[in-house]
């Protein structure tokens, strides 16, 4: 057995909906809620499906499906993935039980999801710019 | 504005803060003696104070501050030794520089002077000599100052706040856990008492009718009955002695529970009387008296009416009510701009006065009053008023009223424009002389404290300005509403009343009520927020005050009033500024806290969600159980629940349909025998009404004749189901009807 070059890992969290599958670092994940009822927050966008209560906060459930159109999304068995950006938590549904998996470090991946970005880019500013936000 | 009054707070806030540095070391040098680290904080802290002191030209605060300064550095660097004898003269000093600077909160300068002795003192220590034996009488400086005093590190003051919001989670949720004993006792005892009198029925039935008791089995047996027929009524007998017996016990041990439940409750009040004490008492110590912010200011404002060639007389009516350190910080802005606009415009110069038969000295009264939750504050110059017909043509012009509702505004209404952004900046201000300046802000800054400001004016003889503001900031009094199987709270500072929508017929059509002499404006809630249009309107009109204008919302059902620490939306979604924040409630739901000023606003609803809200949400339909028994309630609830349906139950008829009228129901499933309505009724209500009319019922009952099956499915139910009954069964029924639908 030759040894092989051991390469630098990193963990990440893998999760899905409908045939696509997206990544987040491990370090941002910091809980994987059932959910049991989501509650809509009027007003705000599509794309946030409603509210979880966790800890005594709520934390936003986003739906990704609305943000990259991806239809007949059932999230009745799915998870909410709560992670930690600039020191607020936020939600990310998942149809499936997320799971964790390590890549090489060096490795770009295309899926993965870089949490300050995409804090940046959903959050909801106000009212009038509510409107889906189809960035790809 | 930077004038010397405000440079004074300034100074003043810093000044505190380095004088719990000062006292804190002194404490730290009298208790562990000398350490360096504590001199370095000293040193560090008289130095601050000097270099403030000596910006606002308050130089015996300087001095004093300096002199210590010195003494520290040359602790500090080895210059002299420490020795006890120091301590006596800091504190001396310390305690002198903590009554000026109160002389300078009150008044705005330094009163007390200094001695020479105090300052020698130290000079001698400096300069190496031999300490004068001098005595010191600390009795002629105000000691209390600094004892009377308890200090909190903000960190740990911010923990305890933090806890408090914990406190009044925990204290709602046992008050609706209370409830629910409540209940689960009633249920329990109208059981026991169906059983006792099932009981009673049973042993009155005669299933032999030759031994009916005991007496006669004793005769049966001398008579040498048939053997095993004496078995079975002996068996029979003991069970139901047996079943007597047990009725018996669950009756006993019922009435235990309810005595335990009644004393549980009074302990819980009590608590709860010691609980809110404690929280009013946490809360107070972050309030300090209005007076010391009004007293600053009316001495800013008679100096600058002397500066105009006016004279003035302040006058303050309690001054000693307490109001949130926070809210009085934020208060000093607008209260000093409605003063300097009234004795800029308002107050007439001496001559002036005398000509309108006025007394020369113009009078500002400032009064505050404590009201309920609130504060009020009114403050009232008797000046020149304010003109409401020219506020009313001018309003009219920049298009802050229309020439309609014009017609009818009241006169407080038509004042309450001067409020609005940019009247000021009309050209024809004179009238009004900048009286609208800069009062938008006021009443911006007003509002961010959830307060209001209202303005009454008679021309020529006097303004009133009237503030309400909540009393303290952490904890809002809410009203709490349902709507959409969600909740939201509004708080009720801004609330006047809530009035029954019956009173008020034509509603519907015309979005406007008239309701003590005044037209209110209404916006329906569901309609602003789901878009959701009902032809039959009831409920409840939430009637608002913002500042003299008044506005309605109409509400369709209210669940009470709660105290709560409103929690901010975060970065996340800071956009969604229709609300004010949210609260978790004690059942774990969030409870939105609405903004009423934004949904006022003329163009304010929320776009209708492309998606229907049920569908998406993972519930996969709700469910209503109508059963008197507690135990087939739970089972169906705890069936359906586990797969994610959201269910409803109700005890007897009347609750079940006013289930029904209020909430999205998908699915029906009913007892026949059921108190007030029985199922029958229930049935034919749903099924003849064109609300529900397509709402699947499915009957499940302990009744199983033909008869009553026909009737059931004759009336409309979809599906009937005898008990006891199998979960698969009910639930396989439930998808199919649900699947049709």
């Amino acid at each position: 057995m030759s040894e092989e070059i051991k390469h630098k890992e990193k963990s990440f969290c893998v999760f899905s909906i409908g045939e696509r599958e997206f990544l987040l670092p491990k370090e941002s994940v910091i809980n994987i809620l059932d959910i049991k009822r989501v509650f809509t927050i009027p007003g705000a966008p599509d794309y946030i499906l409603g509210a979880l209560p966790f800890m005594g906060k709520i934390v936003p459930a986003i739906d990704l499906a609305k943000v990259y159109n991806i239809e007949g999304i059932d999230y009745s068995n799915g998870k909410l993935i709560v992670i930690e950006v600039k020191g607020e938590r936020i939600g990310i549904l998942s149809e499936i039980t997320p799971f964790f998996v390590d890549f090489d470090a060096e490795m770009i991946l295309e899926d993965l999801i870089d949490p300050e970005k995409f804090f940046e880019q959903l959050k909801v500013n106000s009212q009038s710019h509510s409107e889906k936000k189809n960035d790809r | 504005m930077t004038d010397k009054s405000d440079l004074i707070k300034y100074f003043l806030i810093e000044a505190d803060d380095c004088l719990n540095i000062l006292i804190d070391g002194i404490e730290e040098l009298e208790l562990r003696g000398y350490k360096v680290e504590t001199i370095e904080n000293l040193f560090r802290a008289t130095h601050t104070l000097k270099g403030s002191a000596n910006l606002v030209n308050l130089n015996k605060i300087a001095k004093l501050s300096h002199k210590l300064e010195d003494l520290f550095e040359a602790l500090i660097k080895g210059e002299i030794k420490y020795d006890s004898s120091h301590l006596s003269i800091i504190k001396n000093i310390a305690n002198l520089i903590v009554v000026m600077i109160n002389e300078v909160h009150e008044s705005g300068s330094e009163k007390s002077d200094i001695k020479d002795k105090d300052i020698n003192i130290i000079d001698a220590i400096l300069s190496k000599k031999q300490l004068p034996q001098l005595k010191y009488d600390f009795t002629t400086y105000s000691v209390p100052q600094i004892i009377g005093k308890i200090r909190i590190e903000p960190k740990k003051f911010e923990d305890i706040f933090s806890s408090l919001n914990e406190v009044f989670y925990q204290k709602n949720r046992i008050k609706d856990k209370e409830r629910e004993l409540i209940n689960i006792i009633e249920e329990i005892s109208n059981s026991s008492k169906k059983l006792s009198k099932l009981v009673e029925n049973l042993a009155n039935i005669e299933v032999f009718p030759v031994n009916g008791g005991n007496q006669r089995i004793l005769d049966s047996f001398s008579t040498g009955f048939d053997e095993l027929e004496f078995d079975t009524n002996l068996e029979y007998q003991i069970l139901l002695n047996k079943l007597k017996e047990i009725t018996l016990d669950i009756k006993e041990g019922v009435k235990l529970l309810t005595i335990f439940s009644e004393v549980f409750s009074s302990f819980l009040k009590s608590f709860n009387r010691e609980n809110t004490y404690l929280i009013d008492s946490i809360i107070e110590t972050r309030m300090i008296p209005v007076g010391k912010l009004l007293h600053r200011i009316s001495e800013a404002i008679k100096d600058k009416a002397k500066d105009l060639g006016k004279s003035v007389e302040v006058e303050i009516i309690g001054g000693e009510i307490k109001i949130d350190q926070s809210i009085i910080e934020s208060l000093y802005e607008p209260i000093l701009h409605i003063l300097i606009n009234s004795i800029n415009h308002g107050i007439e110069t001496s001559e002036e006065r005398i000509k309108k038969g006025k007394e020369p000295k113009g009078q500002i009264k400032i009064k505050v009053e404590s009201q309920g939750n609130g504060i009020v504050i009114s403050i009232k110059d008797d000046g020149r008023g304010i003109d409401v017909e020219k506020v009313k043509e001018l309003a009219i012009n920049k298009g802050f009223l229309s020439l309609e509702h014009a017609s009818f505004a009241s006169k407080e209404e038509i004042l309450s424009c001067i409020f609005s952004p940019g009247f000021s900046t009309a050209p024809k201000t004179d009238f009004i002389s900048g009286r609208g300046m800069g009062l938008h802000i006021v009443e911006n800054e007003i509002t961010k404290l959830n307060g209001t400001i209202e303005v009454m004016s008679e021309i020529e003889r006097e303004t009133t300005f009237i503030i309400k503001l909540p009393q303290h900031l952490t904890i809002s009094k809410l009203l709490i509403f349902r709507a959409n199987e969600l909740d939201f709270a509004v708080p009720v500072n801004f609330i006047e009343e809530v009035l029954p929508v019956e009173n008020f017929s034509d509603l519907a059509e015309r979005r406007v009520i008239y309701h003590r002499e005044r037209n209110i404006p209404v916006k329906i809630f569901l309609e602003i927020f789901f878009s959701t249009i009902r032809d039959h309107q009831e409920g409840y009109l939430i009637l608002f005050n913002f500042s003299g204008k008044r506005k309605a919302l109409l509400v369709e059902e209210i669940l009470g009033f709660e105290e709560a620490k409103i929690q901010c939306f975060g970065k996340f979604l800071e956009g969604l500024n229709h609300y004010l924040g949210y609260y978790i409630s004690s059942k774990d739901i969030p409870r939105y806290v609405i903004n009423p000023l934004k949904i006022f606003e003329e163009e304010f609803k929320i776009k209708k969600s492309s998606y229907d809200p049920i569908k998406s949400l993972p519930f996969k339909a709700s469910i209503l159980v109508v059963d008197e028994s507690l135990s087939v309630r739970k089972t169906i609830q705890t069936l359906f629940e586990s797969k994610n349906f959201k269910v409803y139950t109700a005890r007897n008829g009347v609750e079940a349909l006013d289930i029904l009228k209020k909430n999205v129901i998908n699915l029906v499933i009913t007892e026949l025998e059921i108190p007030i309505i029985h199922g029958y009724e229930i049935i034919k209500r749903i099924k003849k009404d064109g609300r529900f009319k397509d709402t699947p019922v499915i009957v499940l009952t302990s009744i199983g004749t033909d008869k009553h099956i026909e009737k059931a499915l004759a009336l409309g139910a979809e599906a009937y189901i005898v008990k006891p009954f199998d979960e698969k069964v009910i639930e396989k029924q439930v998808l199919n009807l649900l699947k049709r639908e």
